[in-house]
């Protein structure tokens, strides 16, 4: 690993366990900690535990209690949200948002190597459930506040923080949509930032590749998937079973590739990648980005799951559940399709596919309530965009910021429609299995994350002046 | 006292006029009603409640608290279960056995069309969970025990009845092996009564046969289990913890276990025969004959309950897998129920699994052993058999009695083993759906229940009487 690390420049790897850190990051890791140790996942955690102590650790900072708010929706009291505004010198200049998320996917212990809700500092690596999605930009964003209070920094504009719940779960409450909603004016801003653009990197700490800023995201959109029968004792099992429908129908879903699509962006980005990543697959992405109906280059684009999700509409059985008893035929069986469906193709047109798809009348597809609207990407301006890239080829040099379809859904899609255009940028890079968002052993590599909270600070006190 | 019993005998078999209709009919109905209104299932029910809510009738019925004994097992509070004693008067007579489990397989209100824990008669049926597994036994049994003490009736022989918690779970205390094995001298009989026998109707509810049962198949649970790193939905990967189960279930749902057949399946298939007839009925008679015909067992397997009885089974029963809608998932798990034929191990069944589902990704394990894996089938034993063909002779004419083997699993298991012969009697006709035992909307014909209500009090009252 270190034959490894000389081979590139000294800039671009920062062997964390070899330095001590400074008395900043040391505050900032206790921040982090602090996210990653509360649970917030929606089945046994509390988002506004989590807030309060945000709002706490604000106000040792020196925050008047008039500046922070904790805000629950009555019926959701686990689920609040906490919003701290730092006012800027020039009364008349809107601020800026930055929003994170404090909630988190489940994760069960017995399937973790470690235990998800212990932040584990281990080969380089910060290990635990939130440790990059989302709590890794939140403990940045909060970082910011204080350091901004503590260090008196000349800023023209106000700084906002919102921190909110329910990113995660579709169907559950969400916070930013409910701010957008109800406390449009607590959060106002010219723009906001939150999470989205990750960047590539190779694997180990490798090479910095390239950097992201989201440009359009995908939407989220869940299907269920039922089948019921009349059951009866397992002693007699006979041909028509429940289980038997619904793998059938999962396998032919399992099995479907929908049709390839592109935008301007996705194309720009495919166009963008070739030349840095080279070989096979950067001659299938240049022939991608001339013609999204290349098969023989979505072939290739296909077999990294990144880019081919980046080129089509996918759907992926992601929860099943049936049956009542061991030794009961099952009498309903369900299970969950999760869609990312691409800008353009609307969730009804892929409920029906999905239909079709599982050719058996016996399970009925159908589409939950949706998320959110499909919303368009703000424009990058310039004024976003300057500092951005000069910012980062200080640090990076030669790793470009390329505008990318956002696989995923971020809260953007609630704010954006709200009138606070929000981007999706962090200044993180992530390895090629992704950080493991959402999946077993989270983690994010520990100087990535040192080196985003001094990116992202320098970024935020240009743009606040 | 032979010319008494006789006696006796005569008088009751001439008319299934004893049949009770009136107040008596009703006082049963009102068993069975509280049984199955009584909620027993493992999540949310209390056997031990219940078990003290018959002994309080039996008590009523003249039962002092000597011959009442409750039981409950440390850390099981709710899932007692009461032995009643009606002693004979010849101290060296081996007592008779009457058991019954009054615990239900669970039932979600939800998928049902009506309440399952309220007893309802609708268009000739009761519904309700229970109320053909197997509560409507368990009340002629109390019905029975109250009949005779209330009567005075001249028992030579002990019978002793055993209410007993947790049959339909395989994983949960089990009431007759607790019994079996910590309380085996209050038990001791020589031989039990119990469920897994019964009439069989044809589709037109004509009766076709009355089984006793006298094996068993071996039930035995197994896990598939598949895991995987899994990761964010938005990037779906071509591994897939859910799409390898599915594959591995669909291979299982394929697959037919070779055919077998035992003593008991052709003598049970050879009587069946001429009450079935036609084409069905030919491919009785012909596989009575030879086993090996492969006709003939198609045909056969063509209808569930005669499939269950020719070879070992397995089937899907639980699913489940992710545990977000949003992350693929980390594992995915299955549970196979599988019905073993007699002669073939549980490890050689999950060996079978493994190699269908041909994927070493899915991992196939035994999740637990419910009993010992049984010897072999009872004895056709004459004093088990003869009072139940005399009395089948003149309540039902011309419908055979045949030993059978059942597919379903019984506490029988744990008695037979321990020394306490347990053959299915029950005198109840079911339909050839299986009523929806342990499945959606579970139901007893009201005539069956009341049948094997008389069915089985004169029929106790025949092996009491025996020397």
């Amino acid at each position: 690993m270190r034959n490894a690390a000389a081979a590139f420049a000294a800039c671009l790897i920062l062997p964390a366990a070899a330095q001590p850190l400074s008395p900043g990051q040391q505050a900032f890791r206790g921040i982090y900690k602090e996210m990653v140790e509360t649970n917030t996942t929606l089945s046994v955690g509390d988002c506004t535990v989590l807030a309060q102590k945000m709002a706490a650790r604000l106000k040792t900072a020196g925050y008047p209690d008039s500046d922070l708010h904790i805000l629950t929706a009555p019926d959701h009291p686990k689920e609040g949200s906490l919003v701290a505004v730092l006012p800027g010198s020039d009364p008349k200049a809107k601020a800026i948002l930055l929003l994170a998320h404090l909630d988190v996917v489940e994760a069960k212990r017995e399937d973790w190597t470690r235990d998800p809700f212990t932040l584990v500092e281990e080969d380089g690596y910060f290990y635990g459930r939130g440790t990059a999605d989302d709590k890794s930009v939140a403990a940045i964003w909060v970082d910011v506040m204080v350091r901004f209070k503590q260090e008196k920094i000349a800023h023209r504009r106000p700084l906002k923080l919102a921190l909110t719940c329910g990113e995660e779960t579709n169907g559950a409450f969400n916070g930013a949509k409910w701010l957008a909603a109800n406390q449009r004016a607590l959060i106002d801003a010219e723009f906001g930032l939150t999470e989205g653009g990750w960047g590539t990197m190779g694997e180990n700490g490798g090479k910095r590749i390239a950097l992201g800023i989201n440009a359009g995201e995908k939407l989220s959109q869940n299907y269920t998937l039922d089948v019921t029968n009349p059951g009866g004792h397992s002693m007699r099992p006979v041909k028509d079973n429940a289980i038997y429908h619904l793998s059938a129908g999962l396998l032919k879903i399992g099995a479907y590739d929908f049709p390839t699509q592109s935008t301007d962006a996705s194309r720009e980005y495919f166009a963008r990648m070739a030349p840095l990543t080279g070989g096979e697959m950067g001659a299938a992405m240049t022939a991608f980005a001339k013609n999204d109906q290349d098969a023989r280059a979505a072939a290739v684009l296909a077999t990294d799951p990144r880019f081919n999700a980046a080129m089509r509409t996918t759907c992926v059985a992601t929860l099943i559940n049936g049956g009542h008893a061991t030794n009961a035929l099952p009498q309903h069986v369900s299970a969950n399709v999760n869609c990312r469906i691409f800008p353009g193709t609307t969730p009804e047109t892929v409920r029906d596919k999905l239909q079709a798809l599982v050719a058996d009348p016996q399970i009925k597809v159908t589409a939950q309530a949706a998320h959110n609207e499909p919303a368009p990407a703000p424009p990058l301006t310039p004024m976003l965009m300057k500092p951005l890239i000069a910012e980062a080829a200080k640090r990076w040099p030669g790793v470009p910021v390329i505008p990318q379809l956002e696989i995923g859904a971020t809260d953007a899609s609630f704010m954006t429609p709200a009138g606070i255009p929000t981007y999706g940028f962090t200044g993180m890079f992530f390895e090629p299995d992704g950080s493991r968002l959402h999946g077993l052993n989270e983690r994010i590599r520990a100087p990535v994350l040192y080196e985003a909270r001094d990116y992202l600070f320098d970024l935020i006190r240009i743009y606040s002046k | 006292m032979r010319i008494f019993v006789s006696a006796a005998l005569a008088a009751a078999l001439t008319i299934p006029a004893t049949a009770q209709t009136g107040p008596g009919q009703a006082r049963f109905r009102a068993l069975y009603k509280e049984l199955v209104e009584t909620n027993t299932t493992l999540s949310a029910g209390d056997c031990t409640l219940l078990a003290h809510k018959m002994g309080a009738h039996l008590k009523d019925a003249g039962y002092t608290d000597a011959d009442l004994h409750y039981f409950t097992a440390e850390g099981h509070p709710k899932e007692g279960g009461l032995v009643a004693r009606l002693p004979g008067s010849d101290p060296h007579a081996k007592a008779v056995l009457l058991l019954g489990h009054i615990d239900v397989v669970e039932a979600m209100r939800e998928d049902w069309t009506r309440d399952p824990f309220t007893l309802l008669e609708e268009n000739g049926y009761f519904y309700g969970r229970g109320t053909s597994d197997m509560k409507a036994q368990v009340a002629a049994w109390v019905d029975t025990m109250m009949r005779l003490k209330e009567e005075g009736f001249k028992n030579r022989r002990t019978v002793k009845m055993a209410l007993t918690c947790g049959e339909e779970t395989s994983t949960a205390f089990n009431g007759a092996s607790y019994l079996s094995s910590h309380e085996r001298e209050l038990i001791d009989a020589e031989f039990a009564l119990n469920e897994g026998g019964g009439g069989r109707l044809n589709a037109a509810g004509k009766p076709l046969m009355m089984t006793i049962q006298a094996a068993e198949k071996f039930p035995q649970n197994y896990q598939l289990e598949v895991t995987n790193p899994g990761g964010h939905s938005s990037r779906p990967m071509p591994d897939n913890a859910i799409y390898k189960l599915a594959a591995g279930l669909t291979r299982i749902s394929a697959y037919v276990f070779p055919i077998q057949a035992s003593d008991i399946t052709r003598t049970y298939f050879a009587k069946l025969s001429p009450q079935v007839g036609g084409e069905m009925g030919a491919a009785m008679t012909a596989f009575a004959k030879d086993p090996t015909d492969k006709t003939a067992s198609a045909k056969l397997a063509s209808d569930p309950s005669y499939n269950a009885i020719l070879h070992t089974t397995c089937v899907a029963t639980l699913l489940n897998a992710g545990h977000a809608n949003n992350a693929l998932p980390q594992r995915a798990d299955a549970n196979i129920n599988c019905r073993i034929f007699p002669g073939t191990t549980p490890d050689q069944v999950r060996a079978t699994l493994q190699e269908i589902v041909a994927d070493p990704a899915i991992k196939v394990t035994l999740v637990d052993k419910r009993s010992e894996v049984p010897k072999g089938p009872q004895p056709v034993n004459p004093r088990v058999f003869a009072p139940v063909e005399k009395l089948v002779a003149k309540m039902w004419p011309g419908i055979p009695v045949v030993p059978s083997m059942s597919a379903g699993a019984t506490d029988g298991a744990f008695l037979t083993p321990a020394g306490i012969p347990t053959y299915g009697v029950s005198g109840m006709f079911g339909d050839p759906d299986g009523n929806g035992a342990h499945g959606l909307n579970e139901r007893m014909r009201v005539k069956s229940a009341y049948d094997g209500r008389d069915f089985l009090y004169e029929v106790v009252k025949i092996y009491a009487s025996q020397k």
